[in-house]
């Protein structure tokens, strides 16, 4: 069994919870905060052997701070290679070598389409967002898709505004009927409430574990979409000891994380 | 020759500019440049645009973009960036959404003299539902001419003129670098030609003893312009880092239109050139904060190519 200290933040929660998707031997491209932190969780756990790279051009970096960025200074010294956008994004992730890839959105649907573009129109929007970025390539080819987000019924919905990054579009067989790889698509989204995973039928975000200090019925009112709750649903496992250990000791000395708590994982 | 002949005399009013960089080796010291000689229309493009673009958008200079993204990274939102397309401050500029696939991708065809090129992202987004100044060029859906499947098309880019900085370069403009690339090497390549922004310039020899680094040859090169500390606050592997500092002063001062201006002000229209610039910094923030950011010094392994 392991121990389970409960001095944990929701966000060290969270990033556990993207280590455990991450198989040993997963080629995985990040973008910086969750990702990276997950992912380095699982390098130092489960998946010794998983190795990381980010958009920018860089493949399995060794930075000695945490990078603030996928262009940061610390991701340059070590790296086994640097190349550029086309590198990463053609070479590898469009030839169909990335096997999960790491996104998170300011607007996320039932289906995992995802929403970085605009709130509200397009030619005229309430807010206008940075844009899809590596994130659209990343969601439409790599195999598998993690997707962080904050649970409330303003960031999840059921519709969104403008699909930047393509899940399940409309349902079953939409992303084959588009045009994209088969066997590719969201596998989970991971919020500071609980884990969603995808029904392989409908396609539709499903309950599969509640936080600790969470509830089913509260999900449910959080969620803008009839959510669904799956047979076997229980509380999500908190971090272990050894993944705690992990973040504050090896991967975040500075306690960076808990900058996530400022902006609602809670 | 100096940065502001380099601008006077390759950068016109209506360009189609790339302009390089990823955090790493933005070429900060050509667009304060050009924010200053007041060019106008011009459209910008490149992958994973940044604060750099934020402020030409902020400035007036830009009429069009075609890009993938732009944000502040570690501070939010582009402030200008959403003035203008939330509030038409100072104009609206006119957006071309691709993403950091496809543009990189564009600007490869661009640097390989072909038409256009296939790419598989992009499909079921609504990034194919909004087309702007391309009209109906902005991508191609076609059946495969080999197997039938869906294929999306998206056209070459070919800028006017591309501005890059690079760690060093020779005079005649073989340019070279290391560390993050970005979309640096085939924006550069697609263009016209291109202005090179280095830390240093270097002995043709001195390019020599290490010819793969080079990522642009001369005969592409209009312009090089030495400008040490160039791409602050950005970084350059090798010379100084990021300036984090710096980075949430501009987030600061561009929440407010009338901050952004006393911004520009200060860093841009008060000060003539990059040395300008760097005593400014030092002036106002004091050596110790300049000193720090560079970059501490580690010879790579050295390569040999003899035979």
């Amino acid at each position: 069994m392991h121990e389970h200290p409960d001095d944990y933040i929701k966000p060290e929660l969270m990033a556990c919870c993207g280590a455990r998707e991450i198989s040993d031997g997963n080629v995985v491209l990040v973008g910086t905060g969750f990702p990276t932190m997950s992912a380095n969780i699982a390098k130092h756990t489960n998946a010794p052997y998983a190795t990381l790279m980010q958009e920018s051009g860089v493949y399995d970096a060794r930075p000695t701070r945490p990078a603030l960025s996928v262009g940061d200074p610390c991701l340059n010294p070590g790296a086994a290679m640097i190349g550029g956008l086309v590198d990463v994004m053609a070479m590898f992730l469009q030839a169909g070598w990335v096997d999960v890839g790491f996104l998170s959105g300011s607007q996320v649907d039932k289906f995992g389409n995802i929403n970085t573009t605009v709130i509200g129109d397009y030619d005229n929007p309430t807010s206008r967002l940075p844009g899809s970025g590596g994130a659209n390539p990343i969601g439409s080819l790599a195999k598998k898709i993690l997707i962080i987000a904050l649970h409330d019924t303003r960031r999840l919905a059921e519709r969104i505004d403008f699909i930047t990054t393509p899940g399940y579009i409309d349902g079953p067989g939409a992303r084959e009927k588009a045009g994209l790889p088969p066997d590719t698509g969201p596998e989970v989204i991971i919020t500071n409430k609980a884990v969603m995973r995808f029904d392989s039928g409908t396609k539709e975000a499903y309950l599969a574990t509640y936080h600790p200090d969470s509830s089913v019925d509260e999900i449910a009112a959080l969620t803008p979409w009839d959510l669904k709750v799956a047979d076997d649903v229980h509380e999500t496992e908190p971090p272990r000891a050894e993944e705690l250990r992990v973040i504050r000791e090896i991967l975040d000395p500075f306690g960076m994380i808990k900058i996530y708590e400022g902006r609602g994982y809670v | 020759m100096p940065m502001d002949e380099a601008i006077k005399q390759h950068v016109n009013s209506g360009d189609f500019l790339f302009i390089g960089g990823y955090v790493c080796r933005t070429p900060f010291a050509a667009i304060h440049e050009i924010i200053r000689q007041g060019k106008k229309d011009l459209t910008i493009t490149r992958g994973n645009a940044s604060d750099d673009f934020d402020m030409m958008i902020g400035a007036g200079v830009v009429k069009r973009f075609i890009g993938t993204f732009l944000s502040l990274g570690l501070y939010g939102l582009g402030r200008c960036y959403r003035r203008s397309i939330e509030k038409e401050i100072p104009h609206k500029i006119e957006i071309e959404e691709y993403t950091n696939l496809s543009l990189p991708m564009m600007l490869l065809a661009g640097s390989m003299g072909m038409p256009f090129v296939p790419v598989k992202d992009m499909a079921g987004s609504d990034l194919l539902n909004v087309k702007s100044f391309m009209g109906e060029n902005k991508y191609k859906m076609i059946d495969s001419p080999f197997d039938g499947s869906p294929t999306l098309l998206v056209p070459a880019l070919n800028p006017d003129v591309a501005i890059i900085h690079v760690q060093q370069a020779d005079e005649s403009g073989n340019a070279q670098i290391w560390g993050i690339g970005g979309d640096c090497k085939v924006g550069a390549n697609a263009a016209k030609k291109v202005i090179v922004s280095c830390e240093r310039i270097v002995s043709r020899e001195v390019i020599g003893k290490d010819p793969s680094r080079t990522i642009v040859p001369d005969f592409k090169v209009a312009a090089v312009v030495e400008e040490p500390f160039g791409a602050h606050p950005g970084y350059t592997p090798g010379f100084y880092d990021v300036d984090f500092f710096f980075g949430s002063q501009y987030q600061q001062a561009s929440n407010t239109v009338e901050g952004f201006e006393e911004f520009l002000n200060e860093w841009v229209f008060g000060l003539q050139d990059r040395k300008a610039y760097i005593q400014h910094y030092i002036e106002r923030f004091g050596y110790g904060v300049f000193k720090k950011l560079e970059a501490g010094f580690d010879y790579g392994y050295p390569v040999s190519y003899a035979y």
